[in-house]
């Protein structure tokens, strides 16, 4: 039970770093992106490449830092991944939402989502191939910390918690602490207004696809570091991402933190009250839950 | 000769029952503005609810009730509108992007519930043994494709026709109105949440008799015939056919499910073989591109969305859509 | 990336084989139908295999002196596809053979909607149901259907055997979560019992998942002495690798799906000394590690993925029959023709382009002869199922995939009365 309970929290800090992204691109360009959880593969992909280039032009960071199988040049791709992924992210905007937003409605967004996350899939399974690759051929050993109740942690798992705290915090701080924080708490929270006071609509909208996709593709990256990475990495996490957001509330930063946790969590407690075979419905049976008890889930405002 | 008729006569089956799905959710997208990102999930619940009602008895299974087919295929259509009916009491009074999501939540879930309950659904082995429609009067192959065909068309003639009626009478125009001013209709006197929920159910049930009569032709269904493709597929014939519009709606399903056979078809011809190998991800790239490129040109489809002018002489002589300036 | 370049350079190859088995052949083509869900990772590689082998049998003469013009269209593991692929192959390119597919799910239609009822001969490497061996059975294929698959039944009954023979007493069963996976988990299940080994669990693994995890948590929590995997090598590696790094015991049997390289060297060698792989195989005249050598040859790298040897022989028998039969067959005389070239009387043929040659020689002077594939010596029973014995097998030493004891078909029924099937 513990084990389950640490499990789902680990899992739990990746679908938070996915879902903060997510959350404000439904809030400010109100439309529900099928395809944002292909920038956690963007972010695993372009990280893999970087990896073995980094690798193989300074040999020494090829070298994992013990006790975790994470190596400097791994975490040197990291950096590689995120800008490229937020990058990737402003770019499909620019090419492709922008222009459906200025034409049709919101709902077509939905849908063009839809085809870019089929589109982007196969260019990856195109290019990278449909097998499983890795980080590290290395198997990491789990650290016995207690024996009954039997908990069972890898230092990679501690890493990764540890890493998107990190970054969650540091988010934390730029919306609190910047004057570029405050322009984007302003745009969430009336974009009218906003511009009014002269916040640069289209340059915060930059921001957040910037910021929203760096961070999925760390989660992608922390995610690959403990498990094996295939192109079907962006579909698997799509309705966990969006669970979390729902969770949370469509908006709110903090709850899409919350929101990712709770489904981690419930995730992984999922195997103590269903049959193993219907762990991918859990995700939806939370959104359900919300949606009857809560539909503005813990911190959203609108639900209209 | 006989060959390419009976090739054209089954694609036709196929894209007249892909067609049937499609006027489904240009009831609920067309007509009452509901994103359903789980279309899937009713052609699903239509396809398992006929063939475990009209299946012959299995021993390993709780279903295979051997009913006469109409019966298993209206039971089959009534469990689809018994799901939808729950989902929608459920999320449609909420944002729309809610909708999208929970109704995707539905499918993935739908699918996980037949993959695993093996005693209801025979589990990832899926079910077999349907006495296809009129198979026993009919013996030769080629002819049971024909006769088939025509029961397709007529389902879809039904639907079609049916749809055509309710669109031009008031209730369409009702549906037209909540979709674009909720509050106006409510001033009026309608229920907005009522009609929506009876659009999406109708539109759900409609799902269903697809997923049926697909059951019914190859008398087999499994998990797999459950995978999201299907709504991928249907939303995409109804964007490029054109939403709002019916015509439109068969259009976008002839017309994408050529492309999908066809582009398979060329790929094995044409193409090297070492791109052979790789036809797959090319056609869902080329597919994913056809809509995105849809959306950015003609978002409304090619045979869009046209307000009745025998009632509005100013929307005749405006020459506008709802949708703005055609 | 590697895998791309020599996947490119070896379809070259290929057509180069093609074209140079035009000189050697007439000017005469036979369409022939292979549908393969070359969209999906472990697909690709079965599409690849046979097509290698029209190929060969191009370079050793053609079919009755034709050049074999295998058509190959993707199924995308769905079912309309797969159907609308198979109606097309018969319909507009007319094919009397058609070798495919994987997925039962599109298998099943495929055959009792379009090949079954067209008079097309059907040959699948690969699909597993039990479903078709009662289609074949009740008549409904016309003799039309086989595959060099054997099912399940026979590996769940030899893991039994082989776990209790390594005196475990408590095992716990994690398998895919897919037809395949779970009749192997309910066959293998009521195996184990039957032998009086306890099944502490059984756990589904479905496919794509984030993290196995908790799934792996659960497993260790069962706390047996071995597992038994029935996994592809995706998930395979995934769940095998978790188990490990959270402790879990390295005494692990696994079903064929398993003999991958991928497998073996993303979860190391180290921890699969105690790996017991169980197959179905007779022992052939060649060497066990003929084909994979052969296939290392051809594509630049080792086989790795599931049916591949399955998918080599079910090309080479369909294509040899063909042959036999003549270039104006039909689906039915073709169908026909396949005891002529699986008769244990008959002479032994290896799986080379020489070995066609000369198979091709003995069947057109009327002769019969026994294929040795990369299936062992293939013989198939009045329903289009294999009857082969099994095998068990590991990693060997080194890597290499070693068979170590063969179980003859006697001691599979012998133990399934035993269990009381």
């Amino acid at each position: 039970m513990i084990q389950a309970l640490l499990d789902g929290i680990l899992t739990g800090a990746i679908i938070s770093l996915g879902a903060i992204g997510l959350t404000m691109v439904m809030h400010i360009l109100r439309f529900a992106n099928f395809a944002y959880a292909e920038t956690l593969a963007i972010g695993a992909y372009v990280a893999l490449v970087a990896d073995r280039l980094f690798s193989a032009l300074v040999p020494v960071f090829d070298a994992a830092l013990a006790p975790l199988t994470l190596s400097v040049s791994l975490l040197l791709a990291l950096v590689v991944a995120m800008a490229v992924a937020g990058a990737s992210a402003v770019v499909i905007d620019r090419l492709i939402f922008a222009r459906i937003r200025a034409r049709a409605d919101a709902l077509s967004m939905v849908f063009a989502s839809f085809g870019v996350a089929l589109i982007l899939r196969n260019v990856i399974s195109l290019i990278f191939g449909h097998h499983p690759q890795l980080y590290s051929q290395d198997i990491a050993m789990a650290r016995v910390l207690s024996l009954d109740p039997l908990i069972l942690i890898k230092p990679d798992q501690v890493f990764v918690l540890m890493a998107a705290l990190v970054l969650m915090a540091a988010f934390h701080l730029v919306l609190t602490r910047t004057t570029f924080g405050y322009a984007l708490r302003a745009v969430a929270e009336n974009p009218a207004l906003a511009q009014v006071s002269g916040v640069n609509l289209k340059r915060m909208i930059v921001a957040v696809w910037l910021i929203g996709g760096g961070l999925s593709a760390a989660a992608g990256v922390f995610y690959t570091l403990t498990n094996q990475l295939t192109p079907m990495l962006g579909h698997t996490f799509l309705l966990p991402v969006f669970a979390a957001t729902i969770v949370g509330g469509i908006g709110s930063v903090y709850g899409a933190v919350l929101g990712g946790f709770i489904v981690g969590i419930a995730s992984g407690l999922s195997l103590m009250v269903l049959p193993s075979g219907y762990t991918p419905a859990m995700p939806f049976l939370l959104i359900l839950a919300v949606l009857l008890i809560r539909p503005q889930g813990l911190f959203g405002e609108d639900v209209r | 000769m006989i060959g390419l008729i009976s090739y054209l006569a089954f694609f036709a089956t196929m894209a007249g029952i892909l067609a049937i799905a499609v006027l489904g959710l240009n009831l609920q997208w067309g007509y009452t503005g509901l994103f359903n990102g789980g279309v899937v999930a009713f052609f699903g619940a239509g396809a398992y609810g006929t063939m475990i009602l009209g299946a012959r008895p299995d021993p390993m299974l709780l279903g295979g009730f051997d009913l006469p087919w109409i019966v298993a295929f209206a039971g089959g259509i009534l469990l689809a509108g018994l799901v939808a009916w729950v989902v929608g009491a459920l999320t449609l009074r909420l944002r729309h992007d809610y909708l999208a999501i929970a109704t995707f939540g539905v499918a993935v879930a739908l699918e996980s519930v037949v993959r695993n309950a093996q005693w209801l659904t025979g589990g990832a082995r899926g079910m077999r043994g349907f006495p296809r429609p009129f198979e026993a009067a009919v013996g030769d192959t080629f002819l049971y494709g024909l006769v088939f065909l025509a029961l397709v068309m007529f389902v879809l003639a039904l639907v079609y026709v049916g749809l055509q009626r309710l669109v031009s009478a008031p209730y369409g125009r009702l549906l037209r109105a909540i979709r674009e001013d909720e509050e106006a209709a409510r001033s009026l006197g309608k229920n907005p949440a009522r009609l929506r929920l009876q659009a999406f159910v109708i539109g759900s049930m409609i799902m269903g008799a697809s997923g049926g009569l697909y059951v019914s032709y190859t008398a087999f269904i499994s998990p797999q015939d459950m995978a999201p493709i299907l709504t991928f597929q249907i939303w995409a014939m109804l964007i490029v056919g054109g939403a709002g519009n019916n015509r439109g709606a068969l259009l976008g399903a002839f017309l994408i499910w050529a492309v999908w056979t066809a582009s398979g078809f060329a790929l094995a011809r044409l193409a090297p073989t070492d791109w052979q190998l790789y036809s797959g991800s090319i056609q869902y790239i080329l597919i994913g591109a056809v809509i995105v490129a849809m959306l950015l040109w003609r978002p409304q489809g090619l045979l869009p969305e046209r307000l009745s002018i025998r009632h509005t002489e100013t929307a005749a002589s405006a020459r506008t859509t709802s949708k703005g300036v055609t | 990336m590697k895998h791309r370049l020599t996947a490119l350079a070896g379809a070259a190859a290929l057509t180069v084989f093609a074209q140079a088995g035009t000189a050697a052949a007439q000017d005469c083509a036979l369409n022939v139908g292979v549908v393969y869900p070359t969209s999906v990772d472990w697909g690709l590689p079965i599409a690849e295999t046979a097509l290698w082998v029209a190929g060969m049998i191009n370079e050793a003469g053609g079919v009755d002196g034709c050049t074999v013009n295998p058509i190959l269209r993707d199924d995308q593991n769905d079912a309309r596809v797969g159907v609308d692929a198979a109606r097309a192959l018969v319909d507009l390119d007319r094919v009397q053979l058609l070798i495919g597919t994987v997925s039962s799910g599109v298998t099943i239609p495929i055959l009792t909607s379009v090949t079954a009822p067209a008079g097309v001969m059907q040959m699948s490497c690969c699909s597993s149901s039990t479903r078709l061996t009662a289609i074949a059975a009740s008549g409904e294929s016309r003799g039309l259907w086989f595959r060099t698959f054997a099912t399940s039944n026979v590996q769940a009954v030899v893991a039994a055997m082989a776990a209790r023979e390594q005196g475990i007493t408590r095992i716990t069963i994690l398998y895919k979560n897919d037809d395949w996976g779970q009749d192997i988990a309910r066959l293998s299940a009521a195996a184990f019992e039957g032998l009086g080994i306890t099944v502490a669990g059984q756990i589904a693994i479905n496919d794509a998942q984030p993290s196995y995890r908790a799934e792996v948590t659960e497993a260790l929590q069962t706390q047996p002495e071995a597992v038994y995997l029935a996994l592809y090598p995706t998930e395979g590696t995934a769940v095998v690798r978790e188990w490990i790094g959270l402790g879990g015991t390295t005494r692990m049997i696994g079903t064929n799906s398993l003999k991958s390289e991928d497998f073996r060297s993303a979860v190391g060698q180290q921890f699969l000394t105690d790996f017991t792989g169980i197959d179905t195989s007779a022992p052939r005249s060649d060497s066990a590690t003929s084909f994979v050598e052969a296939f290392t040859a051809h594509f630049g790298r080792a086989p790795s993925g599931p049916g591949l040897p399955n998918s080599f022989d079910a090309a080479a028998i369909a294509l040899l029959a063909y042959h036999a039969a003549g270039r104006e067959a039909t689906g039915a005389e073709i169908a026909a023709q396949v005891p002529r070239i699986t008769d244990p009387a008959g002479e032994a043929i290896p799986a080379t382009v020489e070995g066609f040659a000369r198979a091709m020689e003995v069947l057109s002077a009327g002769g019969t002869v026994s294929y040795q594939g990369g299936t062992g010596a293939v013989s198939f029973d009045a329903n289009g199922d294999v009857s082969a014995p099994a095998v068990t097998w590991n990693f060997g030493t080194d890597g290499t995939v070693t068979e170590t004891r063969y179980v003859t078909l006697e001691e599979v029924a012998a133990l399934m009365a035993e269990i009381g099937e």
